[in-house]
């Protein structure tokens, strides 16, 4: 019987995390859009976002899915145009990189449908043949860029950052870093499991592409100046682990994928909630303009640095269990397919890859955390008191942190076990890694440690100083202009060998699909110009040529 | 109640401080003998780490909670990765699934603690010690990592510790074959970029930038980065002998190997200069990840 909609495992707990992120994002919206116009459209904005969401993941009929999948799209274009500042272009970029996306998805459901008949997703199941131009690759090719685009793989993730920086946070937070992600990687999901079985070369590529976008992504993120802009790039790069988790094509690895792009929407919301904090108070996401926020707002910033260490998987918090498993799926990789030299060698140059880049993530938050929130204060904000943002705003950021810690420690007992398990079945998880007993020990390790403290006196007094450098205090050398404020932190990198030529193309645009489509269309548009140039003469040359052609073609 | 005294005592906190304070000392008398200096009896170690409890603890102003909290957590997650090393080696069926993994993350939390606790203080030459930190961190993790990836492929594609030590047991030590070994001269030349000692020390360079990252701390809180140094000089090289060396794991052939691992670091720290954060990152992205990586494709070749 033909069904249109079907809950299994897989996509539960997808709807369940929608339903999360809706609600917070409203409670967070209702602080931040506070006051400011079309605040009415902006919440239906939202609200028939997050239906089409669900209906999508939900849909078990490759139509009734493409249609909310374009609807998405066209929900997105309109979020962006919600911002404040010149959002026109940036949103432009984004129905057209998303749009054109969803053209090629068309096509690939077109395709499968000739090649079986149907349209009900529970039915298909179609196998990739090792001919490499055969319709069902080039139909999983098709789905697949769809849901890069939309997950935000490279090449199809120049939207995202730029999306970050200019559209209004709540927006951020809920469509590229959750939502989005949530749908492309479920799609990627239920298309490499269920709609096709996968070949080895396929999985290969996915791999690659999943290498390539954490570190290419990652690197573009460690200079960057805007807060914003920043975290937009992390949301592509993680982008990568999971495309990677899946790409494994073995229980645990895609087990690790899933579990990823659920973490990876518990800590990049919060982190945009808190980016939206500070921007809120500081009116600047400019990292170079701010500084010292920590004792200022410091539930912000302590939802900030748990989901920092969280996203650059620092146990025992829930980016590192999934990361954990994603190289766990790698590591089988490598070693359990005997006589695939190339399958070991794409193998361990992706590993190499995902651990290197947790360190180049960990360092772009180094740089974060210490220029917006420790640092040298600028002098413009207040000495002491309190800027901490509305209750509606620290919450949903303080829940979410909530959220890491629990996913982390716990997270045999609580995700894995309800969400992740049911919906990958066959996970061989030998053995775990101790993270209650873990944090357990260092808990125990910090109250010994207080207790130090108190040996001393019951309530110790510590001398509060002005720091120095030279004999001189701090303040009075390092003012607004040559302060240290953590933006230049890489700039040795910046300038290192070849990086250099490849930083300054890409920030010139040179690997941002857009930009170079945008450049072939309009340089087709351009011979049309040279042509049709408004000179009568040159009217008069072409249609004498045209003749002379067709005289020569109507003798002969 | 175990577990706490594993951790706490043996092979943990007591046991891994006692012996990395003593190897500091190691350091010290022989870098005094090089420099024609008497050097300190052997227990200075013991009452610098007393002293400094004992005096004044200063906060810079500005600074909160977090620089007081950063060292503690730096130290607790190194004793945590001291103590899974300890009961691998006491226990080489303990250990869990992806150990070697979590021992990775462990090690690189007391650099983050450190990096934070440099910025929390607002010092402008903390946050240059911390940058310099974060960039050194990023210079040796590319081949340490690539190193580490070979042991895995060596032992046949095992993430855990034990599986490490038997099939090392079983088939001769890493260090004996032409990959295990230039991964263990590239670990050798990481451990002393991971333990900031000359030549790359340049996060804490006294002579130009007073200290870096430790220049506010001052009492108790300076005394437990000391003791978090002093960990790491014990785990690090336990850490490398585990992973390339495990050949015979009697207590005296660790002990000796230990001692050679030591004697290597202070020979390198007393005969080069420091170099500068650029070099660094051109020497491990460069020579070093090279030999690396053709560690992994020998060892991908079964060589």
């Amino acid at each position: 019987m033909d069904t249109w909609v079907r809950v299994d495992a897989l996509n539960g707990f997808v709807v369940a995390a929608i339903g999360l992120f809706f609600a917070l994002t409203l409670v967070y919206s209702a602080g931040f859009m506070k006051g400011k116009q079309k605040n009415g459209q902006y919440y239906i904005y939202v609200i028939l976002t997050a239906a089409a969401s669900v209906l999508a993941v939900v849909s078990n009929n490759l139509l009734l899915l493409l249609v909310c999948w374009g609807f998405l799209g066209f929900t997105l274009y309109l979020l962006i145009n919600m911002g404040d500042v010149d959002t026109g272009q940036t949103a432009k970029k984004t129905l057209i990189i998303v749009g054109g996306s969803d053209a090629l998805m068309l096509f690939g459901i077109g395709l499968i449908y000739k090649i079986t008949g149907s349209f009900q997703m529970d039915k298909i199941n179609i196998p990739l043949t090792h001919h490499y131009l055969s319709l069902a690759t080039i139909a999983y090719l098709c789905l697949a860029i769809a849901c890069f685009a939309k997950a935000g793989a490279v090449p199809f993730h120049s939207w995202i950052p730029d999306c970050a920086k200019k559209a209004p946070i709540p927006v951020t937070a809920f469509l590229p870093a959750s939502l989005d992600k949530l749908l492309g990687v479920y799609l990627l999901a239920r298309i490499s499991l269920n709609l096709f079985a996968m070949n080895g070369a396929m999985n290969i590529l996915l791999m690659l592409i999943g290498a390539f976008t954490i570190i290419s992504a990652v690197m573009m993120a460690l200079i960057q100046h805007n807060m914003k802009k920043l975290l937009g790039y992390h949301a592509v790069s993680q982008v990568g682990y999971m495309v990677l988790g899946i790409g494994t094509g073995n229980p645990i690895g895609i087990a690790g994928g899933l579990f990823h792009m659920l973490n990876h929407a518990v800590y990049k919301t919060c982190l945009f909630f808190t980016a939206g904090n500070v921007e809120y108070r500081a009116h600047t996401a400019e990292l170079d303009k701010l500084g010292g926020l920590a004792g200022l707002m410091p539930l912000t910033y302590i939802a900030a640095v748990i989901a920092s260490l969280s996203i650059s998987g620092v146990p025992p918090f829930n980016g590192f269990v999934s990361k954990w498993m994603v190289y766990q799926g790698l590591v089988q990789k490598v070693t359990m397919t005997p006589g695939h030299q190339v399958t070991s060698v794409v193998a361990v140059l992706c590993l190499a890859a995902a651990l290197f880049g947790s360190a180049l993530t960990l360092a772009s938050f180094m740089k974060l955390i210490h220029a917006a929130f420790l640092g040298q204060a600028v002098s413009s904000q207040p000495k002491s008191g309190s800027l901490e943002v509305p209750a509606v705003m620290w919450f949903p950021a303080v829940l979410l942190a909530a959220v890491c810690v629990l996913f982390g420690v716990f997270a045999q007992a609580i995700p894995l076990k309800y969400f992740i398990m049911p919906a990958i079945p066959g996970v061989n998880f030998s053995g775990q890694w101790y993270a209650t007993l873990s944090t357990a020990l260092v808990i125990i390790g910090l109250i010994l440690g207080a207790l130090l403290f108190k040996l001393k006196a019951v309530k110790p007094v510590f001398r509060r100083d002005a720091s120095y450098t030279g004999s001189e205090t701090a303040a009075l050398q390092y003012n607004e202009t040559n302060r240290v404020t953590g933006t230049e932190f890489y700039n040795t990198i910046k300038e290192y060998g070849i990086l250099k030529g490849i930083y300054k193309r890409a920030e010139a645009g040179f690997f941002d699909i857009y930009e170079q489509g945008k450049a072939f269309v309009f340089g087709i548009g351009r011979f049309f110009q040279y042509l049709h140039n408004g000179v009568l003469p040159t009217y008069l040359v072409w249609t004498l040529l045209g003749m002379i052609v067709l005289f020569f073609t109507l003798v002969k | 109640m175990m577990i706490l005294f594993n951790y706490l005592i043996f092979p943990g906190f007591l046991f891994a401080a006692t012996v990395g304070l003593i190897a500091g000392w190691v350091d010290r008398k022989v870098t005094a003998r090089i420099q024609w200096r008497k050097g300190p009896p052997w227990y200075q170690n013991f009452v610098d780490i007393v002293k400094l409890t004992g005096k004044e603890t200063i906060l810079p102003e500005g600074a909160g909670i977090t620089f007081l909290l950063a060292p503690y957590l730096g130290l607790l997650c190194v004793v945590l990765a001291a103590t899974i090393l300890g009961m691998t080696l006491i226990f080489p069926s303990a250990g869990f699934t992806g150990d070697l993994i979590v021992i990775l993350y462990l090690l690189v939390i007391p650099a983050i603690a450190m990096m934070i606790g440099a910025a929390a203080s607002g010092n402008p030459l903390a946050s240059v010690g911390a940058s310099r930190e974060m960039k050194l961190v990023l210079a040796y993790e590319l081949p340490f990592l690539l190193s580490v990836i070979t042991v895995i492929i060596k032992s046949q594609g095992a993430i855990r510790l034990g599986s490490v030590i038997v099939h090392q047991a079983a088939s001769g030590p890493n260090i004996g074959s032409i990959s295990g070994i230039s991964a263990f001269i590239v670990c050798i030349l990481c451990m002393q970029a991971k333990l900031g000692l000359v030549p790359f020390d340049s996060s804490e360079a006294e002579q130009e930038i007073m200290g870096g990252t430790l220049i506010e701390y001052s009492g108790l809180p300076l005394a437990i980065f000391r003791l978090t140094k002093a960990v790491l000089l014990y785990t690090t090289p336990l850490f490398l002998i585990i992973l390339f060396w495990a050949g015979n794991l009697s207590a005296g052939s660790i002990i000796w190997k230990y001692i050679a691992l030591l004697v290597i670091i202070i020979l390198i720290k007393n005969t080069s200069p420091r170099v500068r954060i650029d070099q660094a990152l051109g020497f491990f992205w460069g020579k070093a990840a090279i030999l690396a990586a053709a560690a992994v494709i020998l060892a991908l070749a079964g060589k």
